[in-house]
This record gives C-alpha cells, sequence and structure tokens, in this order.
C-alpha cells in the first residue's frame, strides 16, 4: 500500500516537470531522434488494442489509460 | 478490516471527481480560443471550411493488418466446472484475433480511420456446466470503429468516434469527441476526449438459462499533456475516468457459497474508475531507445494497482530494429472478493480478474520498414512473442504478426 499511496504524488510531480519544461522549447531541426518510430510513446495502433485487450480481460484493474475502460466484470 | 482501502480510494474519487470536469472544461476552452495567425494556416471551423474539406475525394494513405493468436491455461473461483463445486474451474482458452486498419485522407484536413477488429474465441472452459459451455464453447465477435479528424489549423484538431460492436448475445455502441491543440511547433500538446459506450446483452443465470435482456453505459473522460522535454527525450501524462452504470457482470459467473454450492455475482450497479499514466521515452547513443511507462489506479470498489513497463529497443540498420519489454503489474482485490461467500452477503464476487494479483509480460518484437518504389511507399513488418503471467493460476502465450502498406 505504500507504493500505491506514492502514485498519485509521483503523476503530479511528472505532470509539474512536464509544465516547467514546456518554458523550453525545442527548435524543430533538432528533433530528428524523436521522429524514429522507437521513440513513439504508445505502441502502434493495432498492437496497443490488442495489448488493451489483453490486460482489461484479465486484469480489473486494467483500462482508463484515455481508453475506454472495462475487464474484470464482464464489461468487455 | 477491508473496508480502510475502500475509503481512501473513495476520497480520491471525490476529489478528482471535482478536477476532472474542471480540467476538461479549461482544455475546451483553451483548445477552441484563436491562435495566431500564419502564412500558411488559412483554417478555421467555419462552415464553409468544413464543408469544403468534406468535398474532396478519398484517398487511400495506409492499409495495416494483425493477425494474434494466443493460447490460455488457468483456473478462476467464478468458473464451474471443476472437481467440485467449491473448487475453481477452467479458464483454458484459444484465441484468434485479426484486426484492419484503413487510413484514408480526405482533402487537406480531413482524415478518416476504419479499424475492423475481430475475435474467435474456442475452448473457453469446456468442461463447465455454466453457461460457458455451450455459448463460449466458440464465439466470434466483431467490431466496426470509424475515427474522422478535422485538422482546423497547424495547432488545432477535432475528432469524432464512432463504433459498433457485434457478438452472439451481446451487442455494444460507443461514440466519442476529441481535441488536440498543439503550442510551439508541436513541442506541447494537450488533449482531451470523452467516450460513452452502451453495452445490451442477454441475462443469464449461472447454470446456463438465458432470462432477458439487460444493459450498461460507460463514459470516459480523458485529458493528457505531452511535451518535448530535450532533442532525445518526450515525456506524457496522462489521467482518465470512467463512470460505469448498470448491470456490471457478464450475469453467468458464480461464486462458492459456504452453505454449498454456488450462487451468482452480486455486484453494485456502479463503478468509478481513474487511472493516471506518465509515459517516456528516451533516445539512447546507440542508436536505441528507452521506453517507460507507469499507470496509477484506483476505483470505488477497492482496487487500487500500480504498473510499470520499460522497453528497449536497437536500430540494426535504417529498415530493421528489435525491441525487448517487460511489464509488472500488482492489483489489491475488490472489497467485496471472496472465494467462499456466506448466503446473507449483500455483495460477492469470485472472479481471479477482481482478486489481489501480480501479473508480469515479457516480450520480444522485430519491425521492418522496407521503402518501395510504385504505388506502395513503404511495407511495414513486425513480429511479435510474448508470455503473460499471473500469479492466482493464469498463464497464456501469444505470437501476433503485423503487416501494413503505406501509399
Amino acid at each position: 500500500m505504500r507504493v500505491a499511496r506514492r502514485g498519485p504524488l509521483a503523476g503530479v510531480l511528472l505532470a509539474v516537470a512536464l509544465s516547467s519544461a514546456g518554458c523550453a522549447s525545442v527548435p524543430q531541426n533538432r528533433r530528428a531522434r524523436l521522429a524514429d518510430p522507437m521513440m513513439n510513446l504508445t505502441d502502434e495502433p493495432l498492437d496497443a488494442a490488442r495489448r488493451q485487450k489483453l490486460y482489461d480481460t484479465r486484469e480489473g484493474a486494467a483500462g482508463g489509460d484515455g481508453a475506454a475502460a472495462g475487464g474484470g466484470c464482464g464489461c468487455q | 478490516m477491508k473496508r480502510a482501502p475502500v475509503d481512501r480510494a473513495r476520497a480520491l474519487v471525490s476529489a478528482f471527481e471535482a478536477g476532472i470536469l474542471v480540467a476538461a472544461v479549461v482544455l475546451c476552452a483553451c483548445a477552441l480560443l484563436p491562435s495566431p495567425a500564419r502564412a500558411d494556416d488559412g483554417g478555421s471551423l467555419s462552415t464553409a471550411h468544413i464543408l469544403d474539406a468534406m468535398t474532396s475525394t478519398l484517398r487511400l494513405e495506409s492499409v495495416t493488418t494483425r493477425v494474434s493468436g494466443y493460447d490460455q491455461y488457468g483456473h478462476g473461483f467464478q468458473a464451474q466446472g471443476g472437481p467440485t463445486a467449491m473448487s475453481p474451474g477452467s479458464e483454458r482458452l484459444t484465441v484468434f484475433e485479426p484486426q484492419a486498419e484503413f487510413v484514408m485522407s480526405q482533402g487537406d484536413r480531413i482524415t478518416h480511420r476504419l479499424w475492423l477488429p475481430a475475435d474467435v474465441v474456442t475452448n473457453a472452459s469446456p468442461d463447465a456446466i455454466d453457461v460457458m459451455s455451450s455459448a463460449s464453447r466458440h464465439v466470434e465477435a466483431g467490431s466496426i470503429d470509424w475515427t474522422t479528424t478535422y485538422r482546423a489549423n497547424r495547432e488545432l484538431e477535432l475528432a469524432m468516434r464512432n463504433g459498433v460492436h457485434l457478438e452472439n448475445p451481446f451487442r455494444s455502441w460507443a461514440s466519442g469527441l476529441g481535441v488536440r491543440r498543439s503550442f510551439a511547433d508541436d513541442g506541447t500538446v494537450v488533449a482531451g476526449s470523452v467516450l460513452e459506450v452502451f453495452d445490451w446483452f442477454d441475462r443469464f443465470q449461472i447454470d446456463g438459462h438465458r432470462v432477458d435482456h439487460t444493459d450498461r453505459s460507460g463514459t470516459t473522460g480523458s485529458v493528457s499533456l505531452t511535451q518535448i522535454l530535450t532533442p532525445t527525450t518526450v515525456a506524457n501524462v496522462n489521467y482518465g475516468i470512467t463512470v460505469l452504470d448498470g448491470v456490471l457482470g457478464n450475469t453467468w459467473n458464480s461464486v462458492p457459497l459456504a452453505s454449498g454450492g454456488r450462487g451468482p455475482e452480486l455486484l453494485p450497479n456502479r463503478r468509478i474508475r481513474h487511472a493516471l499514466v506518465g509515459r517516456a521515452s528516451q533516445w539512447l547513443p546507440w542508436n536505441g531507445a528507452l521506453r517507460l511507462y507507469y499507470r496509477f489506479y484506483a476505483d470505488d470498489w477497492g482496487i487500487v494497482a500500480n504498473t510499470m513497463e520499460g522497453q528497449l529497443l536497437q536500430r540494426l540498420t535504417p529498415e530493421l530494429y528489435f525491441g525487448t519489454y517487460y511489464r509488472f503489474h500488482r492489483q489489491t482485490g475488490a472489497y467485496f472478493f471472496t472465494t467462499l461467500a456466506p448466503l446473507d452477503a449483500p455483495l460477492r464476487v469470485a472472479d481471479s480478474d477482481l482478486a489481489p494479483l501480480d501479473s508480469q509480460t515479457i516480450g520480444g518484437k522485430v519491425v521492418m520498414d522496407f521503402p518501395m518504389t510504385g504505388r506502395v511507399r513503404a511495407l511495414h513488418l513486425e513480429l511479435e512473442c510474448e508470455r503473460y503471467v499471473r500469479t492466482n493460476d493464469l498463464h497464456a502465450t501469444s505470437v501476433s504478426w503485423a503487416t501494413g502498406f503505406r501509399f
């Protein structure tokens, strides 16, 4: 439960860090590395859907990542 | 004794509910604020611009297919068919899951995404005496999901999503709206979406008799912030809330009773779920990338979960890279989870998905992107294998293959 209590705090700290970093913009001509598909924050859409379904139907706490949540209670 | 974490989760829920409403309103207001004009911009949300864009012809941009197969073994107390009525039943099943995605542009501003997933599930609890023994020996399901995105200008995109899901005893409709606003030459992206899902399905008794129809609805709202931190680092934070109302079980899951025999699940009619997600990608100097994922989850059924994942990817050639990943998930159980319920319990569930559990996933993939000449500009190939293991007697192996054409 100690880890669980730290979860929201970690999220808030990450949000604050992202917001403060927004003050310094990275110019377009220095973003070549970020254009590599390996750097995508999420998986390719069909792979992401496959994995989301795998977890939604096996873990009652899955879902809610910006997509429809469900699972664990026949909610799929 | 098990109520304490529930109270904490409920307090968390109330604060988040108020926060998400404010965040959604602020996000929508920010997204619709006029942005500084650009020479190459010229976009607007006027009816004339939208109608002009809609009269353009469709152009196919890409076609991607993915075929996945799962082989699952395990046991759960919600399933019947064990050696005795008190024993967990089999959760053995195989899944064949083909998907197809078509992306089309309509003029310069409108993009359509048509997604067609399907499922063929076999051998679900073949020895059970409940409804699974007949209805789920072989189940086929399919969905049609259409998302249209309108780019109003360089900074602002609006999206509308509609979908329908068809399955033998089950129908589902989904409809949603999304908005995405970028700042500082896409260095910062703020997005928000709402999605409404309505399910209509057959209600069964635990012995497999069909009773009538019932329904439930789910409303999901999410906001996210993506930020380029350095020339080699990008990060994202996302918060989502889902409110489920109605019959929240599949109606045929059962619970072992202390008096002997089995009874149906007794679930609350509402569930409010919260998920807070952080993601980061870091470029590595040896032509590699490290992707990190963390998710905190809490709901008013008393489930609190933490999930972490790391992916290490390595590019071998301009056309080929491979990756490995590891995911760890830990959750507490629903406060009314039991594997032996007293007869007078107002709420009860024995579903192994709602139990306290840890799960681990380890996997790997190889991805190839070949430039082509002619009508097809690029060919995308991907092979992925993974192993999923859960502490309460469930494990699965999956293999997935994707083929994509970019035009």
